[in-house]
Protein backbone atom coordinates (compact mmCIF):
# COMPACT_ATOMS: atom_id res chain seq x y z
CA UNK A 1 0.00 0.00 0.00
CA UNK A 2 1.48 3.53 -0.87
CA UNK A 3 0.34 6.95 -1.67
CA UNK A 4 1.39 10.21 -1.60
CA UNK A 5 -0.09 12.70 0.93
CA UNK A 6 -0.37 16.40 1.10
CA UNK A 7 1.13 17.83 4.33
CA UNK A 8 -0.71 21.26 4.18
CA UNK A 9 1.12 22.96 6.85
CA UNK A 10 4.18 22.64 4.64
CA UNK A 11 3.21 22.11 1.56
CA UNK A 12 4.72 19.28 0.67
CA UNK A 13 4.33 15.57 -0.59
CA UNK A 14 4.87 12.68 1.91
CA UNK A 15 4.87 9.28 1.04
CA UNK A 16 3.08 6.58 3.15
CA UNK A 17 4.50 3.18 1.87
CA UNK A 18 3.74 0.67 4.36
CA UNK A 19 4.84 -2.48 2.74
CA UNK A 20 8.50 -1.11 3.29
CA UNK A 21 7.75 -2.69 7.33
CA UNK A 22 8.61 -6.06 5.70
CA UNK A 23 11.84 -4.92 3.30
CA UNK A 24 15.37 -6.99 4.08
CA UNK A 25 16.91 -5.72 7.56
CA UNK A 26 20.59 -6.18 7.44
CA UNK A 27 20.67 -9.75 6.69
CA UNK A 28 23.65 -12.08 7.77
CA UNK A 29 26.88 -11.74 5.39
CA UNK A 30 26.15 -14.81 3.64
CA UNK A 31 22.79 -13.96 2.81
CA UNK A 32 22.85 -10.58 1.57
CA UNK A 33 20.52 -10.04 -1.18
CA UNK A 34 22.57 -7.73 -3.22
CA UNK A 35 25.40 -10.18 -3.78
CA UNK A 36 26.39 -12.41 -7.31
CA UNK A 37 24.13 -15.33 -7.51
CA UNK A 38 26.89 -18.34 -7.15
CA UNK A 39 26.10 -21.56 -8.75
CA UNK A 40 24.23 -23.74 -6.46
CA UNK A 41 24.12 -21.23 -3.60
CA UNK A 42 20.49 -19.26 -2.96
CA UNK A 43 19.09 -17.03 -5.13
CA UNK A 44 19.89 -13.57 -4.57
CA UNK A 45 18.22 -10.52 -5.82
CA UNK A 46 21.23 -10.78 -8.90
CA UNK A 47 20.61 -13.66 -11.32
CA UNK A 48 24.49 -13.99 -12.30
CA UNK A 49 27.67 -15.20 -10.87
CA UNK A 50 29.73 -11.97 -10.67
CA UNK A 51 28.71 -8.33 -12.24
CA UNK A 52 30.49 -4.90 -12.52
CA UNK A 53 27.63 -2.69 -11.52
CA UNK A 54 24.05 -3.73 -11.73
CA UNK A 55 20.92 -1.13 -11.28
CA UNK A 56 17.09 -3.03 -10.26
CA UNK A 57 13.90 -1.77 -9.38
CA UNK A 58 13.86 -1.73 -5.38
CA UNK A 59 11.75 -4.67 -4.04
CA UNK A 60 10.26 -2.81 -1.51
CA UNK A 61 9.45 0.78 -3.56
CA UNK A 62 8.30 3.80 -2.01
CA UNK A 63 7.39 5.16 -5.81
CA UNK A 64 6.18 2.78 -8.51
CA UNK A 65 5.97 3.44 -12.35
CA UNK A 66 2.41 1.74 -11.95
CA UNK A 67 1.13 2.62 -8.55
CA UNK A 68 -1.47 1.37 -6.96
CA UNK A 69 -4.64 3.91 -6.58
CA UNK A 70 -4.55 5.63 -2.92
CA UNK A 71 -5.32 3.01 -0.09
CA UNK A 72 -7.22 6.07 1.20
CA UNK A 73 -9.73 8.29 0.44
CA UNK A 74 -8.61 11.91 0.30
CA UNK A 75 -10.23 15.66 0.71
CA UNK A 76 -10.14 19.15 0.01
CA UNK A 77 -7.87 19.90 3.04
CA UNK A 78 -5.97 16.44 2.74
CA UNK A 79 -4.93 15.94 -1.15
CA UNK A 80 -3.98 12.55 -2.49
CA UNK A 81 -2.35 11.00 -5.68
CA UNK A 82 -1.20 7.55 -6.50
CA UNK A 83 2.91 7.47 -5.68
CA UNK A 84 3.96 7.30 -9.10
CA UNK A 85 7.55 7.48 -9.59
CA UNK A 86 10.27 4.92 -9.96
CA UNK A 87 12.55 3.70 -7.10
CA UNK A 88 16.40 1.97 -8.11
CA UNK A 89 18.89 0.53 -6.28
CA UNK A 90 22.55 0.76 -7.96
CA UNK A 91 24.66 -2.01 -6.58
CA UNK A 92 28.96 -0.69 -7.13
CA UNK A 93 30.32 -3.95 -6.84
CA UNK A 94 30.13 -8.08 -6.23
CA UNK A 95 32.17 -7.40 -3.07
CA UNK A 96 30.01 -7.73 -0.34
CA UNK A 97 32.80 -6.14 2.57
CA UNK A 98 33.84 -3.40 0.36
CA UNK A 99 32.76 -0.02 -0.15
CA UNK A 100 32.87 2.75 -2.51
CA UNK A 101 35.65 4.60 -0.98
CA UNK A 102 37.81 1.29 -1.12
CA UNK A 103 36.90 0.81 -4.84
CA UNK A 104 39.49 1.80 -7.11
CA UNK A 105 38.62 5.12 -8.82
CA UNK A 106 38.61 3.13 -12.49
CA UNK A 107 34.84 1.63 -10.44
CA UNK A 108 33.80 5.14 -9.47
CA UNK A 109 34.35 6.43 -13.34
CA UNK A 110 31.98 3.77 -13.94
CA UNK A 111 29.63 4.41 -11.47
CA UNK A 112 29.44 8.12 -12.45
CA UNK A 113 28.68 6.67 -16.00
CA UNK A 114 26.23 4.55 -14.94
CA UNK A 115 24.26 7.54 -12.82
CA UNK A 116 24.71 9.21 -16.42
CA UNK A 117 22.24 6.84 -18.38
CA UNK A 118 20.46 6.15 -15.33
CA UNK A 119 19.86 10.35 -15.43
CA UNK A 120 19.21 10.04 -19.02
CA UNK A 121 16.68 7.30 -18.96
CA UNK A 122 14.78 8.02 -15.87
CA UNK A 123 14.32 11.73 -17.06
CA UNK A 124 12.95 11.08 -20.29
CA UNK A 125 10.15 9.03 -18.43
CA UNK A 126 7.03 11.76 -18.70
CA UNK A 127 6.02 10.83 -14.81
CA UNK A 128 9.28 12.22 -13.77
CA UNK A 129 10.36 15.60 -12.64
CA UNK A 130 13.27 15.14 -10.89
CA UNK A 131 16.12 12.11 -10.69
CA UNK A 132 17.58 12.23 -7.31
CA UNK A 133 20.79 10.06 -7.19
CA UNK A 134 21.78 9.08 -3.72
CA UNK A 135 23.82 7.05 -1.30
CA UNK A 136 23.18 6.10 2.67
CA UNK A 137 26.01 4.61 4.29
CA UNK A 138 26.45 2.85 7.32
CA UNK A 139 23.72 1.94 10.15
CA UNK A 140 24.18 5.44 11.55
CA UNK A 141 22.21 6.45 8.35
CA UNK A 142 19.70 3.30 8.75
CA UNK A 143 21.12 1.05 6.01
CA UNK A 144 19.47 -2.12 6.09
CA UNK A 145 22.31 -3.97 3.46
CA UNK A 146 25.98 -2.74 3.97
CA UNK A 147 26.79 -4.11 0.40
CA UNK A 148 28.05 -1.40 -1.45
CA UNK A 149 25.13 0.25 -3.08
CA UNK A 150 23.24 3.45 -3.75
CA UNK A 151 19.78 4.38 -4.97
CA UNK A 152 17.70 6.78 -7.29
CA UNK A 153 14.49 7.78 -7.47
CA UNK A 154 12.62 9.46 -9.54
CA UNK A 155 10.29 11.41 -8.16
CA UNK A 156 6.73 13.40 -10.12
CA UNK A 157 7.68 16.27 -8.81
CA UNK A 158 10.77 18.38 -7.67
CA UNK A 159 11.20 17.75 -4.17
CA UNK A 160 11.16 20.46 -1.26
CA UNK A 161 14.84 20.73 -1.03
CA UNK A 162 15.74 20.88 -4.55
CA UNK A 163 13.01 23.40 -5.43
CA UNK A 164 14.18 25.78 -2.57
CA UNK A 165 18.10 25.42 -4.42
CA UNK A 166 16.16 26.50 -7.57
CA UNK A 167 14.42 29.26 -6.22
CA UNK A 168 17.52 31.01 -4.10
CA UNK A 169 19.92 30.17 -7.20
CA UNK A 170 16.79 31.81 -9.70
CA UNK A 171 16.59 34.68 -7.17
CA UNK A 172 20.51 35.41 -7.00
CA UNK A 173 21.03 35.25 -10.59
CA UNK A 174 18.16 37.61 -11.17
CA UNK A 175 20.00 39.67 -8.66
CA UNK A 176 23.17 39.40 -9.48
CA UNK A 177 23.57 38.09 -12.98
CA UNK A 178 25.66 35.37 -11.78
CA UNK A 179 25.40 31.26 -10.64
CA UNK A 180 24.67 30.99 -6.82
CA UNK A 181 26.77 28.05 -6.79
CA UNK A 182 29.47 29.99 -9.25
CA UNK A 183 29.92 32.41 -6.55
CA UNK A 184 30.04 30.22 -3.34
CA UNK A 185 32.61 28.35 -5.37
CA UNK A 186 34.61 31.57 -6.00
CA UNK A 187 34.44 32.98 -2.31
CA UNK A 188 35.49 28.96 -1.09
CA UNK A 189 38.62 28.98 -3.35
CA UNK A 190 39.27 32.47 -2.36
CA UNK A 191 39.22 32.09 1.50
CA UNK A 192 41.06 28.95 0.93
CA UNK A 193 40.71 27.66 4.30
CA UNK A 194 37.49 25.58 3.71
CA UNK A 195 38.87 23.80 0.90
CA UNK A 196 39.05 19.85 1.39
CA UNK A 197 40.44 18.69 -2.73
CA UNK A 198 40.58 20.46 -5.92
CA UNK A 199 41.31 19.12 -9.83
CA UNK A 200 40.97 20.85 -12.63
CA UNK A 201 36.89 20.58 -13.24
CA UNK A 202 36.00 20.26 -9.60
CA UNK A 203 36.32 21.60 -6.02
CA UNK A 204 35.31 19.69 -2.50
CA UNK A 205 35.04 22.45 0.75
CA UNK A 206 33.06 22.46 3.73
CA UNK A 207 30.81 25.30 3.14
CA UNK A 208 30.76 28.52 5.37
CA UNK A 209 27.43 27.94 6.01
CA UNK A 210 27.70 23.69 6.77
CA UNK A 211 25.42 21.85 9.12
CA UNK A 212 26.76 19.34 9.82
CA UNK A 213 30.40 19.13 10.85
CA UNK A 214 32.18 17.19 7.84
CA UNK A 215 29.44 18.35 5.25
CA UNK A 216 31.62 18.01 2.24
CA UNK A 217 30.49 20.21 -0.90
CA UNK A 218 31.88 18.89 -4.66
CA UNK A 219 30.87 21.62 -7.46
CA UNK A 220 31.35 21.75 -10.81
CA UNK A 221 34.25 24.42 -12.02
CA UNK A 222 32.07 24.97 -15.22
CA UNK A 223 28.91 25.89 -15.08
CA UNK A 224 26.74 23.50 -15.31
CA UNK A 225 23.20 22.18 -14.23
CA UNK A 226 23.78 17.73 -15.08
CA UNK A 227 25.74 14.58 -15.26
CA UNK A 228 24.97 14.89 -19.01
CA UNK A 229 26.69 18.23 -19.60
CA UNK A 230 29.87 16.66 -18.60
CA UNK A 231 33.10 15.41 -21.00
CA UNK A 232 34.33 12.71 -20.54
CA UNK A 233 37.66 14.10 -18.54
CA UNK A 234 34.91 16.29 -16.13
CA UNK A 235 33.45 12.45 -15.49
CA UNK A 236 36.72 11.30 -14.87
CA UNK A 237 37.66 14.13 -12.25
CA UNK A 238 34.55 13.70 -10.90
CA UNK A 239 35.08 10.49 -10.41
CA UNK A 240 38.90 11.33 -8.93
CA UNK A 241 37.17 13.80 -6.09
CA UNK A 242 34.59 11.60 -5.13
CA UNK A 243 37.33 8.92 -4.57
CA UNK A 244 39.90 11.60 -2.83
CA UNK A 245 37.13 12.82 -0.33
CA UNK A 246 35.73 9.63 1.04
CA UNK A 247 39.21 7.88 1.37
CA UNK A 248 39.46 10.83 3.27
CA UNK A 249 36.58 10.47 5.50
CA UNK A 250 37.64 6.75 5.80
CA UNK A 251 41.24 7.76 7.32
CA UNK A 252 39.63 10.45 9.04
CA UNK A 253 38.73 8.29 12.35
CA UNK A 254 39.86 4.90 11.03
CA UNK A 255 36.53 3.75 10.17
CA UNK A 256 34.14 3.07 7.52
CA UNK A 257 32.79 7.13 7.75
CA UNK A 258 28.81 6.76 7.44
CA UNK A 259 27.78 9.65 5.16
CA UNK A 260 24.33 10.34 2.71
CA UNK A 261 25.77 11.77 -0.06
CA UNK A 262 23.19 13.17 -2.60
CA UNK A 263 23.32 14.63 -6.36
CA UNK A 264 21.64 17.73 -6.97
CA UNK A 265 21.23 18.23 -10.67
CA UNK A 266 18.44 20.12 -12.71
CA UNK A 267 14.94 18.99 -12.49
CA UNK A 268 13.83 17.36 -15.87
CA UNK A 269 10.56 18.67 -15.92
CA UNK A 270 11.29 20.02 -19.61
CA UNK A 271 11.83 23.50 -17.84
CA UNK A 272 14.74 25.52 -18.26
CA UNK A 273 17.59 25.65 -15.48
CA UNK A 274 20.42 27.75 -16.68
CA UNK A 275 20.94 29.78 -13.85
CA UNK A 276 21.48 26.42 -11.27
CA UNK A 277 24.30 24.56 -10.87
CA UNK A 278 25.68 20.80 -10.63
CA UNK A 279 26.84 19.96 -7.09
CA UNK A 280 27.29 17.16 -4.80
CA UNK A 281 26.43 16.93 -1.01
CA UNK A 282 27.86 14.87 1.77
CA UNK A 283 25.97 14.86 4.97
CA UNK A 284 27.71 12.56 7.74
CA UNK A 285 26.07 12.05 11.26
CA UNK A 286 29.66 11.65 12.93
CA UNK A 287 30.87 15.15 14.98
CA UNK A 288 34.08 13.00 16.57
CA UNK A 289 35.26 9.21 16.49
CA UNK A 290 31.99 8.03 18.91
CA UNK A 291 29.69 11.00 18.81
CA UNK A 292 26.66 11.23 16.44
CA UNK A 293 25.34 14.66 15.44
CA UNK A 294 21.59 14.07 16.29
CA UNK A 295 18.63 16.32 14.58
CA UNK A 296 16.62 16.67 17.34
CA UNK A 297 13.89 19.69 18.45
CA UNK A 298 15.64 22.95 16.94
CA UNK A 299 16.32 20.84 13.38
CA UNK A 300 13.68 18.68 13.24
CA UNK A 301 10.87 20.94 14.84
CA UNK A 302 12.14 24.22 13.68
CA UNK A 303 14.35 23.53 10.55
CA UNK A 304 17.62 25.19 12.26
CA UNK A 305 20.96 23.74 12.79
CA UNK A 306 23.12 23.73 15.42
CA UNK A 307 26.30 23.09 14.07
CA UNK A 308 28.76 22.56 17.13
CA UNK A 309 32.11 22.94 14.90
CA UNK A 310 33.92 25.66 12.53
CA UNK A 311 33.51 24.68 8.91
CA UNK A 312 37.58 26.52 8.99
CA UNK A 313 38.70 23.49 11.32
CA UNK A 314 36.76 20.55 9.99
CA UNK A 315 37.36 21.03 6.62
CA UNK A 316 41.58 21.39 7.66
CA UNK A 317 40.98 17.97 9.67
CA UNK A 318 39.79 16.33 6.86
CA UNK A 319 42.45 18.27 4.09
CA UNK A 320 45.08 16.37 6.42
CA UNK A 321 43.69 12.68 5.00
CA UNK A 322 43.83 13.61 1.28
CA UNK A 323 46.07 12.06 -0.61
CA UNK A 324 46.49 12.02 -4.21
CA UNK A 325 44.30 9.01 -6.81
CA UNK A 326 46.54 6.49 -8.66
CA UNK A 327 44.78 5.07 -11.72
CA UNK A 328 45.63 1.50 -11.86
CA UNK A 329 44.71 1.82 -15.67
CA UNK A 330 46.52 4.57 -16.66
CA UNK A 331 43.46 5.95 -18.45
CA UNK A 332 43.17 8.47 -16.31
CA UNK A 333 46.58 10.27 -16.37
CA UNK A 334 46.09 12.39 -19.04
CA UNK A 335 46.59 16.04 -18.60
CA UNK A 336 43.69 18.30 -18.17
CA UNK B 1 29.66 1.05 -21.70
CA UNK B 2 26.99 -1.91 -22.60
CA UNK B 3 24.04 -2.96 -21.01
CA UNK B 4 21.78 -6.02 -20.88
CA UNK B 5 18.85 -5.23 -19.86
CA UNK B 6 16.47 -8.25 -18.02
CA UNK B 7 12.94 -8.55 -17.18
CA UNK B 8 12.36 -10.44 -13.77
CA UNK B 9 9.00 -12.75 -13.60
CA UNK B 10 8.04 -10.17 -11.18
CA UNK B 11 8.18 -7.78 -13.64
CA UNK B 12 10.63 -5.26 -11.99
CA UNK B 13 13.71 -4.69 -14.57
CA UNK B 14 17.35 -5.43 -13.83
CA UNK B 15 20.10 -3.79 -15.78
CA UNK B 16 23.65 -5.62 -15.72
CA UNK B 17 26.17 -2.89 -17.03
CA UNK B 18 29.55 -4.32 -18.47
CA UNK B 19 32.72 -1.66 -19.26
CA UNK B 20 34.22 -4.98 -21.56
CA UNK B 21 33.58 -7.41 -23.47
CA UNK B 22 32.30 -10.28 -21.46
CA UNK B 23 28.97 -10.28 -20.16
CA UNK B 24 27.90 -11.74 -17.10
CA UNK B 25 26.50 -15.07 -17.55
CA UNK B 26 23.27 -15.81 -16.13
CA UNK B 27 23.36 -18.70 -13.07
CA UNK B 28 20.61 -21.55 -11.98
CA UNK B 29 19.82 -20.98 -8.82
CA UNK B 30 20.29 -24.09 -6.61
CA UNK B 31 16.41 -26.15 -6.76
CA UNK B 32 16.40 -25.96 -2.21
CA UNK B 33 17.67 -22.29 -1.38
CA UNK B 34 19.98 -22.33 1.87
CA UNK B 35 17.82 -21.39 5.22
CA UNK B 36 17.34 -17.71 5.56
CA UNK B 37 14.39 -15.87 7.05
CA UNK B 38 14.43 -13.74 4.40
CA UNK B 39 11.07 -14.32 1.94
CA UNK B 40 12.86 -16.65 -0.55
CA UNK B 41 13.51 -14.84 -4.25
CA UNK B 42 13.99 -17.51 -6.51
CA UNK B 43 11.07 -17.01 -8.66
CA UNK B 44 12.04 -12.75 -8.68
CA UNK B 45 15.83 -14.15 -9.61
CA UNK B 46 13.90 -15.81 -12.86
CA UNK B 47 14.93 -13.55 -16.17
CA UNK B 48 12.36 -13.72 -18.69
CA UNK B 49 12.90 -11.71 -21.11
CA UNK B 50 16.09 -9.40 -22.03
CA UNK B 51 17.55 -7.10 -24.49
CA UNK B 52 20.84 -5.67 -24.77
CA UNK B 53 22.30 -2.32 -26.53
CA UNK B 54 25.65 -0.09 -26.04
CA UNK B 55 25.77 3.44 -24.41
Amino acid sequence: MSELRWHPLLGEWVATATHRQERTFLPPPDHCPLDPTKPGGFPTEIPAPTYDIVVFENRFPSLKSDPPPPAVAGSELYPVRPAQGECEVIVYTPNHSSSLAAEPVEQVYKLVQVWTDRFVELGARPYIDYVFIFENKGEAIGVTLHHPHGQIYGYPFIPPRIKCELEQSRKHHEHSGCCLLCDISNEERSDGRRIVATNNSFVAYIPFFAPYPYEVHISAARHLQALTDMSTDEQRALAEIIKQVIAAYDRLFDLSFPYMMVLHQRPTDGREYDYYHFHIEFYPPLRTKTKLKYLAGSETGAGMFINDTRAEEKAAELRAHVQPVVWQSGEGRRER
Amino acid sequence: MQHRRLTLADGRYLIFYTFDEDAPAEVKPSDTPAQTNEPKREVDARPVAEEERRV
